[in-house]
């Protein structure tokens, strides 16, 4: 590469803008991005949790290190504290991530390694709609976001009665 | 990016504020310019930037070519929407409500000056998907004897992914290319599984393992936007999934296709070709017909 290309590739969006760029650009007609979106925050809130949890459940070792206190006491305590509002709604959001990851997890899966519901390949005329956006994988994508929903609904009430 | 056919039909306001963001590669400095262009019916985008580089600011840079969506080099982000500035209608992204459209370099390009992009790494990536047929037989690969058979449905497997025109478009769109540059891109993967599909080549085993890698295939999250921006509707975010499962089954040693047979040269002039019986799928044409019809193949004089 000459010593002008790599001036020029320097202004390439620096880490954080292109970070952030991603959900920046606009597209029509695509839920999958919108999918794409929702997985990763997802996936983001149920590694947090499972972390917070093996720290809950390990609370009786650890408290005992820390605290120097009777490792069940401190479990009682912590039990207490997460009986509260606060933490029924941190566990409503978390059976929000985890049903809307399961399901459009499995359309990934079909769809990505098996190419299960991305029609095939064919003449595209005007006005170029992609066979992707017209095969099943998108019924599938509607059907996801119908069964999160209604899942979600019946996790709540089963949360906060 | 399914087309607004209507759109050319529809006034767009009167006069449209495009906003662009210019880049000065001597003063490294970035900053958006107002232009009020006056519009008329069937005016694009890249029209009403000639516009303004005609009779407002010469020093407005861009690039472009065939004005008809053919030679892919227009490619800009428009109301945050990568697209060919040469495709998009004025009414359709400008309205009496919103008589503002604000035009940016392609995301994931390094800009060289304002609205123009680097493409080498684009191409490069291209490149190392060897976007070539490749034969076993190196003779062959060399000095090509003759036309290789290949059947319509067949055919239909590459025919749409051959009509990419390189753009970008999808390559700007795509949130992994931004999250990681070494991802190797829409284009690029569909362009392998191109010739994967392609009866005439020989090289699907090389493509497979040269694409199953962390910055292949695999990096892909099936976001799509490729797809939903692509001005041929090439469907790159398929064509990438399609690859997968062909990578997963060629790992598994089940990947099978045919290979085209060499069918001998290409006709004399004058020459009659008798059509294998299995050429036509067209419906109501009558093969024995055609074979008493005079000759086909009539080349021009040279
Ligand atoms: S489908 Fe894959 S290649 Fe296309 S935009 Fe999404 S992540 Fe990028
Ligand atoms: S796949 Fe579509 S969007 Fe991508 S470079 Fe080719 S024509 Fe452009
Ligand atoms: S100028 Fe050729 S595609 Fe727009």
């Amino acid at each position: 590469m000459s010593e002008g290309e790599v001036a020029e590739k320097k202004n390439s969006l620096g880490f954080w803008r292109s970070s952030i760029n991603p959900w920046a650009v606009r597209t029509k007609d695509n839920p999958e991005r919108l999918a794409f979106v929702f997985h990763r925050i997802s996936g983001f809130l149920i590694i947090a949790f499972l972390l917070a949890h093996i720290l809950e459940t390990d609370s009786p070792v650890w408290s005992q290190l820390i605290y120097h206190v009777n490792g069940w006491t401190f479990w009682n305590h912590l039990m207490a504290i997460e009986a509260g509002l606060a933490f029924r709604v941190g566990e409503f959001i978390i059976a929000g991530a985890v049903l809307f990851h399961a399901p459009n997890g499995i359309r990934l899966l079909l769809s990505e390694f098996f190419g299960v519901g991305i029609g095939r390949p064919g003449d595209p005329k005007p006005p170029y709609v992609p066979g992707t956006f017209t095969a099943s994988q998108r019924t599938w994508l509607y059907a996801v976001f119908v069964v999160w929903i209604a899942l979600w609904i019946f996790a709540g009430i089963i949360i906060f009665t | 990016m399914a087309m607004d056919i209507e759109a050319a039909r529809r006034t767009p306001p009167k006069e449209v504020v495009v906003r662009v963001r210019r880049y000065d590669p001597e003063t490294k400095k970035t900053w958006w310019q107002e232009f009020k262009v006056e519009a008329r019916r069937g005016m694009t985008v890249l029209d009403a930037l000639l516009k303004i580089k005609e009779e407002q600011d010469h020093t407005l840079v861009l690039r472009y070519s065939c004005r008809q969506g053919i030679c892919g080099s227009c490619g800009m982000v428009i109301n945050g929407t990568p697209r060919l500035a040469c495709q998009t209608q004025l009414a359709e992204v400008a309205s009496e409500a919103r008589p503002v459209i604000t035009v940016e370099p392609l995301y994931n390009f390094p800009v060289i000056r304002d609205l123009v992009t680097n493409f080498t790494e684009f191409f490069n990536k291209h490149r190392s998907v060897k976007p070539y047929l490749i034969r076993k037989d190196k003779e062959e690969q060399e000095n090509p004897k003759g036309q290789y058979d290949m059947f319509p449905d067949e055919y239909y497997q590459i025919y749409q992914y051959s009509s990419c025109v390189y753009c970008g478009l999808c390559y700007a769109a795509c949130p992994v290319v931004a999250a990681d540059p070494q991802f190797l891109g829409p284009q690029a993967l569909m362009y392998a599984l191109r010739f994967v599909n392609d009866v005439r080549d020989e090289a699907w085993g090389e493509r497979l393992i040269m694409v199953d890698t962390e910055h292949g295939c695999h990096r892909c999250h099936f976001a799509a936007s490729c797809s939903a921006v692509c001005p041929k509707a090439v469907d790159p975010a398929g064509a990438i999934q399609a690859l997968r499962s062909k990578v997963f089954k060629y790992r598994l040693h089940l990947f099978k296709r045919r290979v085209s047979k060499v069918i001998g040269p290409p006709p004399e002039k004058g020459e009659r070709v008798p059509l294998p019986p299995e050429a036509t799928l067209l419906p109501g044409v009558d093969l024995k017909k055609l074979e008493q019809e005079p000759v086909v193949i009539q080349l021009p004089p040279e």
